[in-house]
């Protein structure tokens, strides 16, 4: 049962990813692609807990995703500094 | 199959359904705020989902998952955008991201399958909060500093955009 909840969580984790390379690469905003990015770290966290499960790891997930997301937090603010920037000197949000 | 794993299985097709939708939108929504408040429903989706996986063992991390991710970093996303006016989204017109998300997904999934599809099974051990601690700052101490290090950057940072600089 616990394994196949697991199996589940990494097709699920999979399909984020797939949705997450679409609006990264169909989107010209940059706060859309930003978003996407999220969506793709979401999968990636979502896949490492789903395959952890399976193989016995305990803590290894936790802090690895501990690590990631407050690095995630670091690189969101970053990234939004960097489109108010590009955002008072361009004028728009979209990319070239 | 008992009624509890019945439960489990119900709880993770439901929140996976609010997942992929979420995503689906966050991608689709022609407004980039509605896509931010999108994230956060992805968010506390993706951590019901690493409870429900396994609830002794990963509990903790979906908690910190909801305080961290869906509290902070959603919360900053969705107040930063109402700053900006007109962040309505062009339709994007790019031929080749369907098929090459598509493709991309199938490669991926096929790789996984064939890697981890025969691995033997074992069940994650029960986590409380003071192991956990113990790990992190016996373990992992030299990466904690650089999250700190990392997170002060981010109150510098917030500080110098609140005052415009």
């Amino acid at each position: 049962m616990k394994v196949l909840v697991s199996y589940f969580g990494v097709t699920l984790a999979v399909i984020l990813l797939g949705i997450g390379i679409f609006g990264l690469t169909n989107s010209k905003n940059v706060i859309r692609i930003l978003l996407s990015s999220e969506v793709i770290l979401n999968a990636s966290i979502l896949f490492v807990f789903s395959l952890s499960s399976v193989l016995g790891r305990t803590y290894l997930p936790i802090v690895f995703s501990i690590f990631a997301v407050g690095m995630a937090l670091t690189e969101v603010v970053v990234a939004f500094a960097a489109i108010i920037l590009y955002f008072r000197q361009k004028g728009s949000l979209e990319v070239d | 199959m008992s009624l509890t794993s019945d439960f489990q299985l119900g709880i993770f097709a439901f929140f996976s359904v609010v997942a992929m939708a979420s995503a689906i939108f966050i991608v689709r929504a022609r407004n980039v705020f509605y896509s931010a408040i999108a994230l956060a429903f992805l968010g506390v989706s993706v951590a019901i989902l690493i409870a429900d996986i396994s609830p002794e063992a990963y509990s903790i991390y979906s908690a910190f998952h909801l305080l961290l991710y869906v509290g902070a970093t959603v919360v900053f996303l969705s107040i930063s955008l109402v700053m900006f006016k007109g962040i309505d989204v062009k339709e994007g017109r790019i031929p080749w991201s369907g098929p090459l998300s598509v493709i991309a997904t199938a490669v991926i999934f096929i790789v996984i399958l064939v890697t981890v599809g025969n691995l033997p099974s074992i069940s994650p051990k029960t986590v409380d909060l003071q192991s956990l601690a113990v790990e992190i700052l016996q373990g992992y101490w030299f990466p904690a500093i650089i999250l700190v290090i990392g997170l002060l950057t981010t109150v510098i940072e917030a500080i110098s955009l609140a005052r415009r600089e």
